[in-house]
């Protein structure tokens, strides 16, 4: 279902994978009239399997220039907008400022962080997703900000983060959730108020779909009563990039990304 | 009283990948602490010392036991744990 609002609209990916790709193509065919992508890397022949706006020929090009290609070719009313390169603190708030809503699909925490934050201070409602093997999960956060992605993960894990390190990740299990992250996505853009605070997993090994609400965390460092994270300081989201222990080891093994 | 305790993906290999287990005792702590006595090493990847691990959220049914009891959290016949860990992937 389309509307003519939704083609007021604006959305931003932060990532162009395997959750990015199937996201996009459902807020092009919802009707959202602008898609910005933001994304640092290239094509690689083991993210094709997954990372459906991809073909076999674009292997060794940049997964920016590709995706918008596809998306113009697959919905020409679109407008389209790239963002070379990962989110980077600086810049951050006045990136996500420009979109009504952003869907974070990276892969590192660091990022995961950084979107939620920026996403935060900028009061751009965000929908986080990630997947691992088997496992998907897709948390909205209002407009509001709270509850948060601080509220159920607190910051970014600095030793043994439960990672992918041996993974991999089955990639109808990530479309699943893209698509989930899309709908969420939707909803925020339709004000639904049902859809914040929402966070869904999926299990592809049982096939159980949850759906459960979060609560705010009243010492939540971004959105609680004192909230102590007031701009984006970019050492604060540097930790794990540099002591690689709670990275998703998994990059190389195709993972994520 | 036994409980089942719902295995997430990255957990599966100190489980021998079992995505469900069983494990006694009547609260959340005392459940983690039987999961640690048959799956050695489980309890270090959802605890810290000052309690449940920031990245890692426990629930009992649909609550998560930051909003419960923490690791004090009582449990009752036929309440299911699920694990939900930060993952980053995609």
């Amino acid at each position: 279902m389309s509307s003519p609002s939704r083609a007021r609209r604006r959305a931003l990916l932060v990532g162009v994978g395997g959750l990015g790709c199937p996201a996009a193509i459902a807020l092009a065919r919802a009707g959202v009239g602008t898609l910005g992508l933001c994304d640092d890397d290239v094509v690689e022949r083991s993210n094709l399997h997954r990372q459906i706006l991809f073909r076999d020929a674009d292997v060794g090009s940049s997964k920016l220039a590709c995706a918008a290609r596809a998306l113009r070719e697959w919905a020409p009313e679109v407008d389209t907008r790239v963002h070379e390169g990962r989110l980077l603190p600086g810049g951050a708030v006045d990136l996500v400022g420009q979109y009504d809503v952003v869907l974070e699909g990276s892969d590192n925490f660091a990022t995961k962080f950084l979107a939620a934050d920026a996403c935060a201070l900028a009061g751009v409602p965000v929908v986080h997703a990630s997947a691992v093997r088997w496992i998907g999960t897709a948390l909205a956060v209002g407009r509001g900000g709270a509850p948060c992605y601080r509220c159920l993960f607190e910051d970014l894990p600095r030793d043994g983060a439960p990672n992918c390190a041996e993974a991999g990740v089955m990639g109808p299990v990530v479309g699943l959730i893209g698509a989930a992250q899309a709908d969420l996505a939707l909803a925020l853009l339709d004000e639904l108020p049902a859809a914040a605070g929402q966070l869904v997993t999926f299990d592809g090994r049982t096939g159980e779909f949850r759906r459960r609400g979060i609560r705010a965390r009243a010492d939540c460092a971004l959105c609680g009563r004192r909230a102590r994270i007031r701009s984006i300081e970019a050492h604060a989201y540097a930790a794990p990039e540099s002591t690689g222990a709670a990275r998703c080891a998994a990059n190389d093994a195709g993972c994520a990304s | 009283m036994e409980t089942i305790v719902r295995i997430p993906t990255p957990l599966r290999t100190l489980t021998g990948g079992a995505d469900e287990v069983s494990a006694s005792g009547n609260t959340v702590g005392d459940v983690i602490e039987d999961l640690e006595r048959r799956h050695p090493g489980i309890r270090e990847r959802l605890l810290d010392d000052k309690g449940v691990r920031r990245f890692v959220n426990i629930y009992v049914g649909e609550e998560d036991v930051r909003f419960l009891d923490g690791l004090k959290t009582a449990l009752k016949a036929g309440d299911q744990i699920s694990i939900v860990p930060a993952i980053a992937g995609g």
